[in-house]
């Protein structure tokens, strides 16, 4: 068992969730379950095929909540584990993403968003998922999730989740729109030897009432079972040895306050955004697809010799704050672009409005993928 | 006199010194019917991966016991055991929890996971309410009986998990009350060495709850119950459903050996087709 | 040698509980009048010339409050 690894080194014109799927294996991915669901399916499709054989295993599950159970107990075993799906799928998972946040379980979740609400155009892409996967779990809490635009990130963002999911013991969601999932480009995948991975820290022995495996804002080395550790393992509120604890109010604070600052602590190393604004009076703030289509609007507006520049977010959460603030401060307008009727942008405006004014422009018909000309068409309403 | 401990202290997190179960509830035979299959089967805690849900029932091994344990979601513990159990296929994967978690909002998983056939044992511990909460009824609680959400009297009907899970495809499935704890332990034992899906459903009194709807009253009487109408399943076979109404079906539902999950993905893998590239 | 030790602390009462009492063949339980830590009424020590260290009571006590030692305890059929 342990690590799979069988890397498909090379240049490859490829599908956006077959460049997932190459990640998964990449990044060392031993345990992945899943359910079918357009837009994603070709992802768990690949790996069924691709992961056994690199030496992974693969559960198909009777439905996500079970995917997403059976990826965080593999974990607990050891593993770096793995789901994909879509919206609904998300939904169902909701409960036990929660779990993964309190266990402090390493997780990747790929969601390939699709057009909602409800069963909704499975076939169509659009980032429906950006505010439930971070606020849609009951309780407060901190997750990662990163926005790739291209197949080639969705390799690359793979890899990275794994990474990010390892080191902070916490889930970690690639926020892949339909559209990206199944797109076509090139996709270069390195030489194993420049693929940087990342391995959780793992509890070497010790009584479990002398041990801290949780709440430490250092991130504690994790007690994986099998190994003798007696690991006590609790949904419940519990304290750093793991122990149950439904009545001191010190540990419910603690509870739920070490997991957020354990990511808020580290957001300086986490965060990761594309800023190309310097001296822009209007800032385009964008995330996902539609960033290519923010960049290339940019460059016409200022072939145009207009002020305009772009703030592309590829992590969504732990949100952008200051680097949303820098860009508000220093411009005058900001129009954030999103692939939905606006889920990030409350978020965007709390750090916007104070010093700059801030519009929101959709797509024009939801469900499509904004045209350069149509958000030039609003810079220069804006502008004139 | 008093450094001698109870001889499956052992098996026990050194903190914990006592159950969390209200006094006579069955969930404490049960803990003890599998600690002492554990013990007479000379496996150590370190052999173990314990699964829990949400419920009475569920806090079995956690805290209790001194081991790898796993307190889920409410309804998910099997789901949550089967990644474990892939993670770790040489480990034994016990699951305990109530019949309210694994049968009504997690039967989806215990059927599957039957039907799969992936080796691990589950103590499916079932009071025909549901504890915790206080009382509800479950898919388990009797036809006509009053209950805190079926004040006019239960108008469902309850299931019989044994055989439905013995219908799902499970390789080993036995039933036994808490008034036959002996039994329970060889069934428990039989669960643990058997190589595929295993359920033991252990019938127990919930004298708070169920006792007090029911009206049977006292954990005592519950067990009285037990004992007069407790019947092997052989006998059963020879009587009619309106004999058996108030009769509490016993013994094993089915024995087999079949191809377990993790070793059938295993060995297609290395099969005709499988070792290719 | 004492064949059936008690755990008084780890009880839950006779009152309450009393499976001990239910399950012994020679009816060798009745409740002390100590009240153990937690306020519950134990068992007391049962005749050891009676008993026939048969096990039903350690066997039985959801508590884990009764240990025997001695006697045909494990692998008997009720
Ligand atoms: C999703 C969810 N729904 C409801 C609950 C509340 N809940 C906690 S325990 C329980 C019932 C437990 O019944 P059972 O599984 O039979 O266990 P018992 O307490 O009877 O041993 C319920 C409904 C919950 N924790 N999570
Ligand atoms: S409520 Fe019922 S099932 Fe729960 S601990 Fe008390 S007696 Fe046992
Ligand atoms: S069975 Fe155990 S817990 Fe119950 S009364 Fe007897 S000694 Fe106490
Ligand atoms: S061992 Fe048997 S006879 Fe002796 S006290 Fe216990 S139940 Fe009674
Ligand atoms: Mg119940």
């Amino acid at each position: 068992m342990g690590e799979a690894r069988q890397i498909n080194t090379g240049t490859h014109f490829m599908m956006g969730n077959q460049a997932c799927a190459e990640g998964v294996i990449a990044a060392g991915c031993g345990f992945a379950a899943g359910y079918p669901i357009t837009p994603a399916s070709e992802v768990f499709n690949a790996l069924a095929k691709q992961l056994p054989k690199a030496g992974g295993t693969l559960l198909q599950t009777e439905d996500e909540i079970s995917a997403v159970c059976a990826a965080i107990g593999a974990s607990w075993a050891g593993l770096k584990s793995f789901t994909v799906t879509s919206g609904p799928g998300i939904s169902l998972m909701q409960e036990n993403i929660g779990l993964a946040v309190a266990t402090e379980t390493p997780l990747v979740i790929v969601d390939v968003q699709r057009l909602g609400p409800s069963t909704g155009v499975p076939s169509v892409g659009m980032a429906g998922d950006m505010v439930q996967v971070a606020r849609g779990s009951h309780g407060d809490y901190q997750i990662i999730a990163i926005c790739p635009e291209s197949p080639q990130e969705m390799f690359d963002m793979t890899v990275q989740a794994f990474n990010l999911a390892e080191e902070y013991r916490v889930p970690v969601f690639v926020m892949a729109e339909g559209f990206v999932g199944h797109m076509r480009e090139r996709v270069v995948i390195p030489d194993e030897s420049q693929i940087k991975l990342v391995h959780r820290k793992i509890t070497q022995g010790g009584e479990p009432l002398t041990r801290r495996d949780f709440l430490d804002p250092e991130v504690a080395p994790m007690p994986v079972f099998g190994r003798g550790l007696k690991t006590h393992v609790t949904s419940s509120c519990h304290d750093e040895y793991g122990m149950r604890n439904l009545s001191d109010p010190d540990v419910m604070h603690r509870y739920i306050m070490t997991p957020i600052e354990k990511i808020l602590g580290k957001r300086d190393r986490i965060v990761e955004v594309e800023a190309d604004h310097e001296g822009a009076k209007l800032v385009l703030v964008s995330y996902g697809v539609v960033s290519r289509s923010s960049r290339q609007a940019a460059a016409m507006a200022r072939a145009a010799g207009l002020k305009v520049g772009t703030l592309r977010l590829k992590t969504a959460w732990p949100f952008p704050d200051k680097e949303v603030r820098a860009a508000a401060e220093s411009a005058d307008f900001i129009l954030v672009l999103e692939n939905n009727t606006g889920q990030m942008y409350p978020y965007i405006k709390a750090e916007s409005a104070h010093a700059c004014k801030i519009d929101f422009l959709g797509p024009q018909v939801l469900g499509q993928i904004h045209d350069p000309q149509y958000i030039l068409a609003k810079i220069r309403e804006i502008m004139k | 006199m008093s450094e001698k401990t109870h001889p499956l202290r052992k098996y026990m997190r050194p903190q914990v010194k006592k159950t969390t179960f209200c006094p006579g509830c069955g969930a404490g035979i049960i803990t003890q019917a599998l600690l002492r299959a554990i013990d007479e089967l000379g496996l150590t805690m370190d052999d173990f991966v314990f699964v829990s849900g949400i419920g009475c029932s569920a806090w079995i091994p956690s805290p209790l016991f001194n081991a790898d344990t796993l307190h889920t979601t409410h309804g998910r513990p099997i789901a949550f055991a089967s990644g474990v159990k892939m993670g770790l296929p040489d480990k034994h994967v016990i699951v305990v929890s109530g019949d309210g978690d694994l049968s009504a909002i997690g039967g989806n998983h215990l059927i599957h996971a039957a039907r799969r056939n992936i080796d691990m044992t589950v103590i499916l511990v079932n009071n025909g309410i549901y504890g915790m909460t206080g009382g509800q009824t479950a898919p388990t609680t009797p036809h006509g009986l009053i209950t805190i959400t079926s004040p006019y009297g239960n108008a469902e009907h309850e299931f019989d998990i044994s055989s439905l899970v013995t219908a799902a495809g499970a390789s080993y499935v036995a039933r036994w009350t808490a008034y036959h704890p002996r039994q329970m332990t060889k069934s428990i034992k039989k669960g643990i060495e058997k190589k595929g899906f295993a359920m033991i459903e252990a019938i127990t009194q919930c004298p708070v709850q169920f006792g007090r709807v029911s009206k049977q009253g006292s954990a005592v009487n519950m067990m009285k119950n037990y004992k007069e109408n407790g019947i092997r399943i052989e006998k059963a076979a020879r009587m009619d459903a309106s004999e058996l109404l108030v009769k509490i079906v016993e013994g094993e539902f089915v024995d087999c050996d079949k191809p377990e999950l993790i070793s059938s993905s295993a060995a297609a893998l290395q099969g005709p087709t499988g070792g290719s590239n | 040698m004492q064949k059936v030790t008690l755990f008084p602390q780890s009880c839950k009462g006779m009152e309450d509980c009393g499976i001990c009492a239910f399950v012994c063949p020679k009816s060798l339980f009745v409740a002390s009048e100590e009240m153990n830590e937690t306020g519950y009424l134990p068992p007391m020590p049962p005749d050891e010339e009676k008993c026939t260290a048969c096990g039903n009571c350690m066997i039985y006590c959801p508590d884990f409050a009764i240990a025997v030692e001695g006697g045909a305890v494990d692998g008997r059929e009720e």
